[in-house]
């Protein structure tokens, strides 16, 4: 009896740990409902994998796109939205977002974006810093944002994990969270953790201390899982007699990027830091999934294209620090185009303001490149908002791009998404209509703005 | 100096600007965005006379003007930066390459002395559109000091155009309360209009202000110009209430003032329209930063309009301080005017800081203006070239040398 409460305790111990790895905690609860069937008819679609279809129909059938293309037969009895040629495109995703973890109104009881206390946090993550009532993720929505990645802060060299979130109304985090999204580590090169650190005369100090700090975090991962490693080979009469090695919280994440679970999106500035960066990946047999903010990635594009590695950058920022000083407006399509177009270029925003007009930042980045020489369409340039970030977060399998089985979020334009003047009309995550310019009652406000200016008011 | 002397000198005066050194520049065939009343002129020429614009109109023939045709271009009045660290800033992160603080000046800080023409921003932000910036310092505080007018020429010798034309202040942020700021602001007035007087001294040596609040003479000198309706007074607010009492605190003291930000204005746009009060907007940001700019939204900027009120638009970054016309274009889908989004970059802010000859193009005009592929406000367009005074200005920045470093390995 006593052996077998031990067995017990001990399958339960395993779970745990397994489950741990397998993410059981904190699961996904969202629930769209079902959207029912939907024709959208008469658009002109840039549908993410790369073209353009000048005069198409799409058909969503509970959630998911069940058909598109040219000529397609239009079903009896479902709801059909004619797009009278105006421009549809997969739902826009932004991959660098802090909405939810620094929130508006930007107040300190509310700022939870930077566990700032120590240079290796891999053991926070943001999603349990996610305010859900941040009336910044509605107008993130009418700017077409149908899937976000919430990141902790750049302070730390090792920033904790971050989370894919579906920009949908919901009382729970869970109830955002992106069904079987991959979990991401957010890393952080070059100025931000050596002086916050340095600051306090404690190491990282110095890029070199940066590079060290990684690299000892790594060492600690490795001996984490040998022994996990270890324990999980000895036999089950062996597991019984011994003890399980104890949970650790950093070392389960960082394992987790070394079992390729875990994507990494690296904050790096310099083109000499990210070619650093895919050595220590080299040292410790890990991915480097995205440089974020990648200002000078243009002066290593080749090496990123031939490591498989995106670059996340703004079409224009500059200037606010020195690692930032070397910004070009073509860096998105440089990387595009390196190597005979095989680069990953993604446009983020990092900016709740930014967040709400990425198609406009990739029209500037895309125009930029153009008028290098280069020769990008749209149907390539929306790719930078929509498939790659989606393929950075391991999620380019369920969205996007509009393509059959796919989620269908769907954007409707009321002009060509590459210009300032153009606004969405429409919005549909997994198939539900979540913002409407015809409906004032769309997007739902959050908790926060009811009654917020005006008693009997919403905000606006 | 006798008659005959003053003649001859009128006389060669007239010859020599009339025939032998004057230099004419004629830009044929553009799309003209004026930014008067005359709005858009298609298919029209411009022909500039030693740096200004001497007539606008079809077919115009001069047989000894440079001519340029500029068929399927736009040409537009330079844009001009309100309130921008331009000049004074090379990269916010790092204190000593700034020049837009001071802990010993409040009022009186004017940044002419510190102004860097040759600063990378200002190439950046000339190949923006950018002809002339506002710079005004940002001193943290009720004051952040006094603005002047500055051309991106990039000329170590002849960038001021115009000194101390107005003082920026901030009643938003911080922790007092906002009836302490209206009263600082009341008080220092007051105090600055006896300055030179008997009294001020009486004033002084009684505390008339709080404890911790002193002048030099330098910033009650800067005060005084704005009590004496010389200069205008900027002042940062948003929330919708204490607009209203900047726009009371303005008429008790009979001052001129400017609203920077005014994220709420279109509660209050009628009061605004009513005081003549312009507004500086930054019309790309409709985030509810603080509880002082709940009502923060895109359609502000038509919103003021349709009220009467004078807009000016600008941008949050000083780097980028030329993506002011990318919030133009965003003012305009939600509703403002094309023409009016076009005078808030340019000619309104000439109007609103007197700015003479500026803004706009019209005959009599500096010839600050630019060429465009397209529309000056839409993301996709780009500017060919900018001429300062008539001056073509160079084309290039340290960014586009970077980009051609490494575009042809």
């Amino acid at each position: 009896m006593k052996k077998l409460i031990f067995v017990v305790l001990i399958g339960t111990f395993s779970f745990l740990l397994l489950g741990s790895k397998e993410n059981k905690v904190f699961e996904s609860t969202y629930d769209p409902g079902n959207s029912g069937d939907i024709f959208i008819e008469d658009a002109r679609i840039l549908t993410g994998t790369g073209k353009e279809i000048l005069k198409g129909s799409i058909l969503i059938s509970s959630n998911k796109i069940k058909a598109i293309g040219e000529n397609l037969p239009k079903p009896d009895g479902v709801l059909t939205i004619n797009a009278n040629g105006k421009w549809v495109t997969p739902g826009i995703i932004d991959i660098h977002s802090h909405m939810g973890v620094y929130p508006a109104p930007g107040l300190r009881s509310s700022s939870d974006g930077n566990e700032s206390t120590s240079p290796v946090t891999a053991h926070v993550w943001a999603e349990h810093s996610v305010w859900t009532q941040d009336p910044q993720m509605p107008l993130a929505l009418k700017g077409g944002i149908t899937t976000f990645h919430v990141l902790p802060g750049s302070a730390n060299l090792i920033g904790g994990r971050g989370v894919t979130l579906k920009n949908i109304w919901s009382r729970t985090v869970q109830g955002m969270k992106f069904p079987d999204a991959p979990y991401t580590l957010k890393m952080a090169c070059g100025e931000n953790p050596k002086r916050v650190y340095g600051g306090r005369s404690s190491e990282p100090s110095t890029r070199m201390g940066n590079v060290a700090g990684y690299r000892k975090a790594w060492i600690r991962a490795q001996g984490y899982r040998n022994k996990l490693t270890e324990y999980e080979s000895k036999s089950e009469e062996a597991k019984e007699l011994g003890y399980a090695p104890t949970r650790d919280l950093e070392l389960e994440t960082l394992v987790g990027v070394l079992n390729g679970e875990i994507l990494i999106q690296n904050h790096c500035y310099r083109g000499e830091e990210m070619a650093v960066m895919l050595d220590i990946a080299k040292e410790f047999n890990y991915k480097v999934t995205a440089f974020h903010h990648a200002i000078e990635a243009y002066k290593v594009a080749d090496i990123l294209a031939e490591n498989n590695v995106c670059a996340a950058m703004w079409a224009d920022w500059w200037g606010f620090k020195h690692e930032a000083f070397d910004m070009v407006w073509e860096n998105a399509a440089i990387v595009d185009q390196a190597n005979v177009g095989t680069g990953c270029a993604i446009i983020h925003s990092d900016s709740s303001v930014g967040i709400q007009r990425l198609n406009q930042e990739a029209a500037k980045a895309m125009a930029a490149g153009n008028r290098a020489g280069f020769n990008i369409p749209p149907s390539r340039a929306i790719q930078w908002i929509s498939a790659n970030p989606a393929k950075a977060l391991g999620i380019a399998e369920r969205t996007g791009s509009l393509e059959v089985g796919k989620m269908a979020d769907v954007v409707v334009w009321d002009g060509n998404p590459f210009s300032v003047y153009t606004k969405t009309e429409k919005v549909f995550v997994d198939g539900i209509l979540l913002y409407d310019k015809d409906n004032p009652l769309t997007p739902k406000a959050t908790d926060f703005e009811l009654g917020i200016i005006s008693s009997e008011g919403d905000r606006l | 100096m006798n008659l005959n002397k003053k003649i001859l000198i009128s006389l060669l005066t007239f010859l020599v600007s009339t025939f032998s050194f004057s230099e004419e520049l004629l830009l044929k065939n553009a799309k003209i965005h004026t930014a008067t009343d005359k709005g858009t002129l298609e298919n029209t020429d411009i022909l500039i006379r030693d740096g200004i614009i001497v007539r606008i109109g079809k077919k115009i023939v001069s047989s000894r003007a440079e001519e340029r045709d500029l068929s399927g271009k736009v040409i537009s009045p330079g844009l001009i930066a309100p309130q921008t660290q331009l000049g004074i800033v090379e990269i916010e992160l790092i204190p000593e390459t700034r020049d837009d603080r001071s802990d010993i000046y409040s009022a009186g800080l004017s940044i002419d002395s510190a102004f860097n023409p040759s600063s990378t921003l200002i190439p950046y932000n000339l190949t923006g559109g950018i002809t002339l910036s506002l710079t005004t310092p940002s001193s943290p505080g009720l004051f952040s000091g006094l603005t002047s007018v500055f051309s991106l020429s990039g000329s170590l010798e002849e960038s001021l155009v115009s000194s101390n034309i107005a003082l920026s202040a901030s009643i938003s942020g911080g922790e007092d309360s906002m009836a302490a700021k209206i009263q600082l602001l009341e008080d220092s007035l007051k105090l600055s209009s006896l300055v030179e007087s008997k009294s001020y001294f009486d004033m002084h040596h009684e505390s008339f202000l709080p404890d911790g609040v002193t002048y030099s003479a330098r910033d009650l000198l800067a005060l005084k110009s704005v009590a004496n309706k010389e200069i205008p007074l900027v002042v940062r607010a948003n929330r919708a209430s204490d607009i209203l009492t900047l726009i009371d605190f303005a008429k008790r003291n009979n001052i001129n003032l400017i609203i920077n930000g005014a994220e709420e204005g279109w509660r209050v746009s009628r009061q605004l329209a009513e005081a003549g009060i312009p507004v500086i907007l930054q019309p790309i940001d409709n985030i509810p930063n603080s509880f002082n700019e709940l009502g923060s939204r895109l359609d502000n900027a038509s919103l003021l309009h349709k009220s009467g009120v004078k807009i000016i638009i600008g941008s949050h970054e000083t780097h980028n301080a030329y993506l002011s016309r990318q919030g133009a274009g965003i003012a305009v889908s939600y509703g403002l005017p094309w023409e009016e989004a076009l005078k808030g970059l340019t000619k309104n802010i000439a109007d609103v800081f007197k700015l003479s000859k500026r803004g706009s193009i019209q005959p009599g005009y500096i010839a600050d203006i630019v060429i465009w592929t397209g529309d000056p406000l839409e993301v996709t367009s780009f500017v060919e070239q900018v001429y300062l005074s008539g001056e073509p200005m160079p084309t290039k920045n340290r960014s586009m040398r970077l980009r051609e470093r490494y575009i042809s390995q």
